[in-house]
């Protein structure tokens, strides 16, 4: 069982970075001035959002490597962290979206003049997004990502279904084998709480880590 | 492409399962599940909301324990625990369907809880001071000026909380129940060679009632056009007229000159 809570926590971790990652590269498509980026930034978030994430595990599981050309898929079913590998993707794939429209709403709230102080500086566009945009962004939207990355944690027990060797599955491996599963499944029960809401309480740590003082700041400029 | 209408053709399966013949399932089950415990658990969630909301401690306590606890929890976990814990409790095996959709109200009450207390707490303090100013009781001002404010409020919420309660009715397929996952996986069983044109109905399935639930939340905000409350804000000048009275303790003083 404890392995698989590493497991579970290795899963949360990457899928966690993995999708802030390229949720932010979707959230600057998605602002960006060009109609075809933009189009498959709404196109990605729209389909991965409305089909449930379970899906997503099984179809990278079974079909993904149905589908490959050669004998790629042979080779991946072959591979014994196939399983690990696959909800990673699945996963990231599934929050990437949240995450993304998390940013976008960020961005969006971040006030005009900001972006155009930050062009008559003579910034470029990276250096917009790099020095001025993001930092205010992601102080803004702490508290939904904080939630969504709570969520994600608690996504990995899907993984279940695709036989990674997760908390989940392990808590089902015991009950197969001593047939206890009400005991088994309380402590795995005991387990996510702790683990989520000591992230809870971290996130809350960080928040107020890093709010800006805006009281102080009137008083500087007065 | 071929494969792909054929099992379009078979669309019925997907919707129903094999209902005339046999138990009802597919798309159907899941949409059945996820309404029956949106309206299990909005009155349920609306005892606890109001209950966190409370300002007595013995009320609130329990109310923000049991809330906490299940948004700390997955659903795959809730499911299977229930799965397991009737049985041993009653004695005797309730149904799958009906096991499902304890542990899925159980789960939906405390999102439902937050909805409405966010709800609440979006009504300026304002218009329950001007309710029991004009004379009402506390329980008056509650069910007639505060509720019907909220719960405007709180319709789009409803909206989207609907379909990611959809989305988490998929993970019943773990305790066998046969939805529209269930049908795709008996359908890639018995032709592995339509395994793709299988998932990607299902897709469709999920897509089709997710994407129109969606809309039909961005039209209700639209139409349902939220007002400012904020922008009305008197002075609150008795102190046993607050929202929450036992906070009339800490009230700075009316005139510190």
């Amino acid at each position: 069982m404890i392995t698989g809570v590493k497991i579970t926590i290795l899963i949360a971790v990457v899928t966690s970075v993995l999708s802030l990652l390229f949720g932010t590269v979707i959230a600057v498509m998605r602002n960006s001035r060009i109609k075809p980026l933009r189009f498959i930034g709404k196109l990605y978030v729209e389909i991965f959002r409305n089909i449930p994430g379970l899906f997503w595990l099984l179809f990278f599981y079974f079909v993904f490597p149905e589908i490959l050309p050669f004998d790629l898929g042979k080779k991946l079913n072959a591979y014994p962290y196939y399983p690990i590998v696959a909800s990673i993707i699945g996963l990231t794939l599934d929050n990437t979206s949240y995450v993304s429209d998390i940013l976008r709403s960020g961005l969006l709230a971040v006030p005009k003049g900001q972006r155009e102080a930050a062009i008559s500086t003579g910034l470029s566009r990276v250096q917009q997004y790099q020095y001025v945009m993001l930092p205010q962004t992601f102080r803004k939207i702490l508290p939904p990502l904080g939630t969504r990355m709570i969520h994600n944690f608690k996504n990995t027990s899907l993984c279940m279904a695709i036989t990674t060797p997760e908390l989940m599955w392990a808590t089902q491996q015991i009950e197969s084998i001593t047939f206890r599963g009400l005991e088994a499944t309380t402590i795995a029960t005991l387990f996510y709480i702790l683990i989520s809401l000591s992230l809870g309480a971290i996130i809350i740590l960080l928040e107020k880590y890093y709010k800006i003082d805006i009281a102080s700041i009137t008083k500087m400029e007065a | 492409m071929e494969f792909l209408l054929e099992q379009l053709a078979n669309f019925k399966f997907y919707l129903i399962g094999a209902y005339p013949r046999g138990a009802a399932g597919g798309l159907f089950l899941n949409i059945s599940i996820a309404v029956l415990c949106l309206t299990i658990s909005f009155f349920i969630g609306a005892i606890f909301g109001f209950g966190r909301l409370s300002c007595r401690k013995f009320v609130s306590y329990p109310c923000i324990i049991y809330i906490e606890t299940i948004r700390a929890t997955p659903a795959l976990l809730l499911v299977f625990w229930f799965f397991f814990f009737i049985p041993s409790v009653l004695g005797k095996n309730v149904s799958l369907f009906w096991s499902a959709v304890i542990a899925l109200s159980i789960y939906s009450t405390a999102y439902q809880a937050e909805i409405v207390r966010a709800g609440i707490l979006a009504i300026p303090k304002g218009q329950m001071e001007a309710a029991l100013s004009s004379g009402m009781s506390r329980f008056q001002a509650l069910t007639l000026v505060i509720i019907p404010q909220a719960f405007r409020i709180m319709i789009p919420s409803f909206v989207s909380f609907f379909i990611s309660l959809f989305k988490e009715t998929s993970v019943t397929y773990v305790i066998g129940i046969v939805e529209l996952l269930q049908i795709g996986i008996i359908v890639t069983q018995r032709q592995p060679n339509r395994m793709f044109a299988a998932y990607i109905c299902m897709a469709i399935g999920f897509f089709v009632v997710c994407y129109s639930m969606s809309h039909l939340a961005r039209v209700l905000e639209k139409r349902l056009g939220i007002h400012d409350l904020s922008s009305y804000r008197p002075t609150v000048c008795r102190a046993d007229l607050l929202l929450k009275p036992c906070e009339a303790k800490n009230l700075p003083t009316q005139n510190p000159t």
